[in-house]
């Protein structure tokens, strides 16, 4: 009886394993606008498989955006004027979408949302996904800072708005090395206590009419007082400057916005 | 030489300790005695004032068989229970006793319900049908009135953080902290048998020393005892040990609220106010499992069994499973409600 609930567990556990390999969605779709050729076209086939994957399972588009010549125009502008021209998003022409754009000309890099991406990639998130990614861009490792973009904005978008989405708590790998570590735990306590365990203390033998604490003395001496800053929250790791904000494109669409140089 | 037989004033038979009656009883006629008031003309002894190396049951004339170390038997071709007296007289004359109340049948089911408890125990194991043998036997134990004088200087601080502005104060205040103690630990028990395993013996513990009563033969009629291989001089480094660690936890009781001690001066103080030489009951169960064999002790007064049971790797395994599989969908859950996806 007891074997089969295990069973049942260990099965209802490596559901979503098997899910995974199902949820494969069979469009193809251009996600990869790599216009300044920082990619091999490998690497572009192996970002547009992964954000496929990703994309449609948060029903909004992940986009990666390069460009060497925006032509005067500012990177969000760019950006803004790209989404409306090409009608980018999952659910429908102008709709959710995940965008980063590489400015090579100016060396910046911006991190945007719309609709559903709006919410859940807010501009504090999309901070968080810049500050994560600017290292890579600014070692030149394009593929690597593409590659963590979609991931970390998939994850961001799993976690509902005004959490925060890099609580560990949320991390696979933490809650399984958690419940192993509990599990193995609590096996080694039973098997430890299968032999009887020793049930008396120091309370056991003690004759409390002839034990007690004849003279003590607590003798203050002095105070030691050590301050130091409070952590600030807003960490700016990585690149220079750079700042939230989204906007509102020329076609209307409003969106959520992070930007910097790297 | 002594071989002493308790006999029924009714019909002669070999009379044996009642566990439930606290009493002398007779399996042939069911009377019962008190042990205080037995009749002194009905208790046989046997005298030989040469060494002899041979112990004869009264009974049937058979030779007892023991080790050097046995007080009390039962003739292995009679069953006559027999107490031998000479080797509990003198020096060797127990001071206490507490008397089994778990009779052999009571015994057997404990340690069945024992068994059947057992989570990581292989099933094959809780059946608890291949009992070896079951054995009720008085081992003897030394039991020490300890006093301990402590004397401890300790510096010790407390800790305070608190938060102003835009800073964390971290505060500490220094203490130097004297105590004088006086501690009395009465009755501790440390077995005396060599064939005994300490760790197991030791695990026995509490007993109910409420009915420890004064030394009388027979109480040991019909049950195996044995003498004490060490003395109580022998034994004081092991009980030492024991209150040190005692009166460590004890002081430590008296420091709550410092969150760090640092001992300057520790002077630990033990004195052995008394030692009672005492027999203590214990049902030992030799039971056999995948061709070896694992010995458990059972507390003959409260029925706590301890001992090594073989465990079961697929147990193990599934409670390992078990228990991580449900963690983890728990913390899943968990993070499900705090805003973070299923998967």
């Amino acid at each position: 009886m007891r074997n089969k609930i295990h069973v049942v567990l260990i099965v209802f556990l490596l559901f979503p394993f098997v899910f995974k390999v199902t949820a494969l969605a069979s469009e193809t779709k251009q996600r990869v606008y790599d216009f300044a050729n920082l990619l091999t076209s490998e690497e572009i086939h192996e970002l547009e498989v992964l954000s496929n994957k990703y994309s449609s399972k948060r029903k909004t588009d992940i986009i990666i955006l390069t460009t060497n010549d925006t032509k005067d125009r500012d990177v969000v502008e760019y950006m803004e004027d790209f989404y409306d021209e090409q009608a980018l998003g999952y659910d429908k022409p102008h709709g959710n979408t995940a965008i980063v754009t590489i400015d090579m000309q100016h060396r910046e890099v911006y991190v945007a949302g719309f609709y559903r991406a709006e919410k859940y990639l807010d501009n504090h998130r999309c901070d968080l996904v810049r500050h994560k990614i600017t290292p890579d861009l600014s070692q030149g490792n394009y593929y690597e800072a593409f590659r963590s973009f979609i991931k970390i904005s998939y994850r961001y978008m799993g976690v509902r708005p005004g959490v925060n989405p890099d609580n560990i708590f949320f991390y696979w790998g933490f809650q399984v090395l958690v419940s192993l570590g509990i599990a193995g735990i609590a096996v080694g306590i039973m098997a430890y206590h299968s032999g009887g365990k020793i049930t008396v203390n120091e309370n056991t033998y003690r004759d409390p009419g002839h034990s007690k604490v004849i003279q003590s003395r607590d003798h203050y001496i002095k105070s030691t007082v050590t301050k130091h800053k409070k952590p600030s929250n807003n960490n700016s790791g990585g690149g220079s400057g750079g700042g939230g904000g989204g906007g509102i494109s020329s076609g209307g669409h409003s969106h959520s916005g992070s930007r910097g140089s790297f | 030489m002594m071989v002493i037989h308790y006999k029924c004033p009714n019909c002669g038979a070999d009379m044996v300790f009642d566990s439930k009656s606290g009493m002398l009883s007779c399996d042939s006629c069911g009377r019962k005695d008190n042990i205080e008031n037995f009749p002194k003309e009905f208790i046989r002894t046997a005298f030989s004032k040469e060494e002899a190396k041979e112990y004869h049951c009264k009974n049937c004339g058979a030779i007892l068989i023991t080790d050097a170390d046995t007080t009390a038997t039962t003739c292995s071709f009679c069953g006559a229970g027999v107490v031998l007296g000479d080797r509990l007289s003198g020096d060797m004359a127990p001071a206490k006793v507490i008397p089994f109340t778990i009779s052999k049948e009571e015994a057997m089911k404990a340690f069945q319900s024992w068994c059947k408890k057992g989570l990581l125990t292989p099933r094959g194991f809780m059946t608890a049908d291949r009992v070896k043998g079951i054995v009720g036997m008085y081992v003897p134990f030394w039991l020490y009135d300890i006093n301990s004088q402590v004397e401890v200087n300790a510096l010790c601080t407390k800790v305070r953080t608190y938060t102003r502005g835009d800073y964390i104060y971290t505060e500490t205040k220094y203490y130097d902290v004297y105590r004088d103690v006086d501690l009395t630990y009465v009755k501790v028990p440390v077995d005396a048998s060599k064939k005994m395993n300490d760790e197991l013996m030791d695990k026995l513990e509490p007993y109910d020393y409420r009915y420890l009563k004064d030394f009388n033969m027979p109480y040991l009629a019909g049950y195996i005892a044995e003498k004490y291989n060490f003395t109580d001089k022998d034994l004081l480094p092991r009980v030492t040990a024991r209150i040190e660690e005692y009166v460590e936890s004890y002081i430590r009781s008296t420091l709550l609220g410092y969150t760090t001690i640092r001992y300057q001066n520790k002077q630990i103080d033990i004195k052995q106010k008394d030692a009672y030489y005492t027999l203590l009951p214990v049902w030992m169960v030799y039971y056999d499992y995948n061709q070896s064999e694992h010995t458990f002790a059972m507390n003959g007064q409260t029925g706590k069994v301890v001992g090594t049971p073989p465990l079961s790797f697929g147990k193990i395994a599934a409670w390992f499973g078990g228990i991580a599989s449900a963690t983890f969908i728990i913390l899943r859950l968990i993070s499900l409600i705090m805003g973070g996806g299923l998967w």
